[in-house]
Order: structure tokens, then C-alpha cells, then sequence
């Protein structure tokens, strides 16, 4: 048995002349939840519809669960559940009816009781017409379709827009428990807090290529840290750029230092303490900050 | 595929009624006055009608007092143009406003094969207008009989077939024209700017003759409208369905083989027009 339910190597795609995707390598494993970070326009969004099969690549291949979904399309989409980052639905229906034609579509084999048990954890009224929805409870029809035939695998772009916050956390729960049932989760958002709480893996991309592989905390421990000293008297700052993994040493008055420190701070503790210090601070990063670190980057090196 | 099919039955339910009564309304309207028409004069009134515009609207105005003429004049003339409307700017909307609205992203997401989505809309589509016109051919047989027109319901069902055809022809080349300029809104209006091109044309060419080997290649120069109830010129009809077939295919293979669109994308570069997915 295949141990991913993802697999996408050397991942090439355009747009006219445009290259949005620029060798993407991606493996998801079976029964995982990955969440898919990335600013607007690096390539989130064209990586899942190139899964669903909606826009081919020029180059690469995509396996999901073993299967070529360009060659069998509608067999990846049996066991798929879908949710788009735009979603539109069909404004004349009532709740009950658009999730009945997306039951139809499914061959009418799902458990309507399945249907009306997520509705009810989502506050969502089925009798309501679509266009008198707001975009939360819009979202939550989304969310509903998704996972209303229990699929092996969720590809949810920004799965929780729109939805206040104990909805958010309702959504959460519905996830873990479609893992728990082996369902694999793959999903993008720019909610970090909500990557942080609910992704096993992380795979961050910037100008469709995958920049960095990890879970939230291994990206954490290989925050930049910043560290605060007050010293005693003022201090040679020689000392403290030679060391491993400093980055960075900025002071005021040699009395006061603030160093950005890369991975732990063993050898900054041992040299330190050769030296009369007054007080420590040290600020750890969260996954928003390295995000952010990223994007920053980007930008910088976009100039 | 039936999915499809009664989903866009159910999209098009409002169009039905409201075409199909309007449609109901003035085609009650001209038999009821078909009967006092009939006993006019008319060819001494002719003589004070401008030779131009006799001519431009062909033999109808001569043969008016017959049932032929005078729902070739009254109806079947510009019913091309009044459901034609209807027809291609449903046909351009088909399948691409959907991906313009981002909907398309979701439903093809569904185990449903591109074929079964495009046929099932296209067959809906067909169906949609075989009803405006079923109800509108109720309301021409149901009262002719009363109004004197001698028609019966086979006579009268012959000219539907060549209009339905002509809808089709521009529907269809509607249909296809979406699937290949960037918008939907912009291959309506390019097939509705031929329509109306068209339907002009026909009506000057036999005023200026120039003309004449111009129309004689369009669609609209092989309808035959109201005389049709004297016999079906099954040749016409055939090339028009061999259009309405020839233009089905190539949007269906153009949407098998295109990216999906979705809000934005699409450009008026040749290559990205003509692209495909390999």
C-alpha cells in the first residue's frame, strides 16, 4: 500500500508566459494533516487544482493515492472532498437543495443523516436560500459538502474564512475527527494560529517552490531568537558576534545588547556567563513571525 | 448525466415560464386578430407601402392574407431575433459563466466526467428551448381553429422545427465561443452582433442585390420562418443540425481539453486562446 496520499514531483506550471508553480516536490502522507502556507500568488491554490485535475501541469506528476489524476479524474474525485478558496454556489437554492444536487453528483451514496448531523454542529440552517446567506454560513455549506461523503482526503483552501471563532474551533474538531477516521487533511490558510493548532506537517511555498518542509515546532526551534542582556558594566560585543549561530548584535551603550540568536542558546548561555550580566530576555518566535521571515525575504529579494 | 440535465431544468425553470408566457401572450394576440386581417384589402394597400420596405421584408407583406404569410410576418420573421436573444446568451452562459463565478471549480471537483457535466447542460439547454417553443406552438394551434386559420397541428409544428434549428445554430456557436474568448459576456454579444448582422442583411439583400452573394452563405438565408407550413425544406434543416452539431463537438472538445477557468484568467493572446491541456 502506498504510504502517500499526495505525492507531486517537479510540479511546472504557466499561465501564458507567467510560471506560477516552479517545481513543486510535495509528499503528504496518509492519514496526516499538512497545512499549506504561502503569501497570495505563490502557488496554494493552482497546486490544489492541479490534485483535482481542474488545470494541467506542463511538467511533473501528481500521484494521489497512487493514482494519476489526469488519467482518472473522476475516480480521485470519488474519494475527494473539496473546498475552494472562492466558493460560489448557487444563489436561487435553498441550503437543502444545493447539497442535495451535490449529493446527486456523488451518486446519491452518502447518509443524508450524516448531512443533517454536520449542519446542526455548524448552526446551519438547511431551509435558508443561499443568497440570503452570509459568507460565514456560505462557508459552512462549503465545509458541509466537503465532508459530507467522508473522504479519504480534504483539500480545503482556507477552510475557516469567514467563520467566527468558535466556529473556527467547531471545524477543528470536525477535522481531527475525519483523521481520526483516517482521512487525510490537506489544507491552506493564512491563519497561522490556526496552522499552529491543527497541522501535524507544514509546507510553506513562495513563487511555487516549496521553501521549507516541517512541523510547527521544529520551524519554531529554528526560529531566530532574540535576547535581551543587561550588562553590569559596558561589554566588547566582539565577543558575542563570534559566536555559532548569531546573527545579529545591536547595543546601545555596550551595557544594553539585543542578539538574534539562530537555533538554542547553549554557547550564548557559556560565554555570557563570563561576564558580569544584570538581567535576561529572551522573546521566542511564533510561526507567524517565521512566516512572516519568509515573506519578508521574498519582498527584499522582489526589489 | 441526468443529474446535469434536471439541474439545469431546474436553472432554466423561470425562463421557461416567463418566455413560454410572454411568448403565449402575443401569439394569442395575433391569431385573435388574424381573422379581421384576413378580410382586408391588402393588395390595395400595398401600393401605398414604399417599394423598399416591401422588399425588405421579402414576400410575407404579399402573401399576408395567407395563414403562411401572416405568421411568417407576425412571428416566425423575428422570432429569431426576439428567442434568438435568449438562445445565445443562454448558450454563451452555459458552461463558462459558472467558471467565471468560480461554481465550475466545485462541481468538477464532484465524480462526474467533464463529457457527462457539458452533455447534461447541453441537452437541458436543448430541452429548455423544445418547451418556449412547445408552449408557444399551444397557443397558435390550440385557438386556430376558431380564428379560421384551416391549420392543423402537424402544419403548424412545421416551422418550430426550422426556427428551434436556427436557435440551436446560434446557440451552439454561442456555446463555442465561450469556451474560447475570455468571457462569456463578450462571446454573447459577438454571436447576438452576428444574429442581428445577419437578420439585417437578409432584409437589405433584396434591396441591394450586392448583397446577395454575401447572405446566400448565412444561416439565416436557409430558414424558411412561417413557409414552412407549406413543406419542410429537410435539406436546410439538415445543414443547420449538421452546424448545431459540428459547433456542439468542438466546444465539447475544447472543454475537455481547456484549463478550467476561474474569475480573471483568459487573455487575448493566440496562444493562450488556442492553448490546451496536454
Amino acid at each position: 500500500m502506498n504510504d502517500f496520499a499526495i505525492t507531486i514531483e517537479g510540479l511546472e506550471k504557466y499561465y501564458g508566459s507567467f510560471k506560477a508553480l516552479h517545481g513543486v516536490n510535495l509528499k503528504v502522507k496518509r492519514g496526516e494533516i499538512l497545512g499549506f502556507l504561502g503569501p497570495n500568488g505563490a502557488g496554494k491554490t493552482t497546486t490544489i487544482r492541479c490534485i483535482l485535475d481542474h488545470i494541467r501541469p506542463q511538467k511533473g506528476s501528481i500521484k494521489v493515492f497512487g493514482m494519476n489524476p489526469q488519467a482518472k479524474p473522476h475516480v480521485v474525485h470519488q474519494f475527494t472532498g473539496y473546498l475552494p478558496g472562492e466558493l460560489r454556489l448557487e444563489d436561487n437554492f435553498r441550503v437543502e437543495q444545493q447539497l442535495r444536487y451535490f449529493s446527486q453528483l456523488r451518486g446519491n451514496q452518502l447518509e443524508w443523516s450524516f448531512v443533517e448531523e454536520l449542519a446542526k454542529r455548524l448552526h446551519l440552517d438547511l431551509s435558508r436560500t443561499i443568497k440570503n446567506l452570509s459568507s460565514g454560513n456560505k462557508q459552512k455549506v462549503g465545509i458541509v459538502q466537503a465532508l459530507m461523503h467522508k473522504p479519504d482526503l480534504l483539500l480545503l483552501d482556507e477552510p475557516t474564512a469567514g467563520l467566527d471563532p468558535l466556529m473556527q474551533q467547531e471545524v477543528y474538531r470536525l477535522l481531527r475527527e475525519a483523521q481520526s477516521a483516517g482521512t487525510t487533511v490537506f489544507f491552506s490558510s493564512h491563519i497561522l494560529s490556526e496552522v499552529e493548532t491543527l497541522a501535524e506537517r507544514v509546507a510553506i511555498i513562495r513563487d511555487g517552490v516549496i521553501i521549507e518542509k516541517s512541523t510547527p515546532n521544529q520551524l519554531t526551534r529554528m526560529a531566530i531568537r532574540r535576547v535581551k542582556i543587561s550588562f553590569l558594566e559596558p561589554t566588547d560585543m566582539a565577543f558575542f558576534q563570534a559566536i555559532d549561530g548569531v546573527t545579529g548584535v545591536s547595543s546601545r551603550n555596550g551595557e544594553e545588547v539585543i542578539i538574534q540568536v539562530e537555533g538554542d542558546l547553549d554557547r550564548l548561555i557559556k560565554t555570557l556567563a563570563a561576564h558580569p550580566v544584570k538581567d535576561l530576555e529572551t522573546t521566542s518566535h511564533s510561526l507567524e513571525e517565521i512566516f512572516l521571515k519568509y515573506y519578508e525575504s521574498d519582498q527584499e529579494e522582489g526589489r | 448525466m441526468l443529474v446535469e440535465l434536471r439541474y439545469t431544468l431546474r436553472r432554466y425553470r423561470g425562463q421557461i415560464i416567463g418566455w413560454g408566457l410572454g411568448l403565449t401572450l402575443y401569439s394569442l394576440l395575433m391569431v385573435s386578430m388574424y381573422s379581421d386581417l384576413a378580410k382586408i384589402d391588402f393588395g390595395a394597400l400595398l401600393e401605398y407601402y414604399p417599394q423598399e420596405m416591401l422588399a425588405f421584408f421579402g414576400d410575407s407583406f404579399q402573401a399576408i392574407s395567407s395563414p403562411h404569410g401572416y405568421m411568417d410576418l407576425y412571428f416566425f420573421g423575428y422570432m429569431t431575433i426576439i428567442v434568438g436573444i435568449f438562445a445565445v446568451s443562454s448558450g454563451a452562459k452555459l458552461i463558462v459563466k459558472d467558471e467565471e463565478d468560480g461554481l465550475m471549480d466545485l462541481v468538477l471537483a464532484y465524480p462526474k466526467s467533464r463529457s457527462e457535466i457539458f452533455w447534461g447542460r447541453v441537452f437541458g439547454y436543448i430541452v429548455t428551448l423544445m418547451l418556449i417553443l412547445f408552449i408557444s406552438w399551444l397557443s397558435w394551434v390550440l385557438p386556430s381553429g376558431s380564428a379560421g386559420m384551416g391549420l392543423t397541428a402537424g402544419e403548424l409544428l412545421r416551422p418550430f422545427w426550422g426556427l428551434l434549428a436556427q436557435l440551436l445554430l446560434f446557440g451552439s456557436f454561442a456555446l463555442l465561443l465561450s469556451m474560447i474568448v475570455p468571457a462569456s459576456r463578450l462571446a454573447s454579444m459577438i454571436t447576438s452582433g452576428l444574429l442581428v448582422a445577419n437578420y439585417l442583411a437578409i432584409g437589405l439583400s433584396n434591396i441591394n442585390q450586392d448583397l446577395q452573394n454575401i447572405v446566400k452563405y448565412t444561416p439565416l438565408h436557409i430558414y424558411q420562418g412561417g413557409y414552412a407550413i407549406l413543406g419542410i425544406n429537410w435539406d436546410w434543416l439538415l445543414i443547420i443540425s449538421m452546424g448545431v452539431l459540428l459547433f456542439l463537438l468542438l466546444a465539447w472538445w475544447r472543454f475537455l481539453y481547456r484549463d478550467v477557468r476561474v474569475a480573471g484568467e483568459g487573455g487575448w493572446k493566440l496562444k493562450d486562446i488556442f492553448s490546451l491541456r496536454k
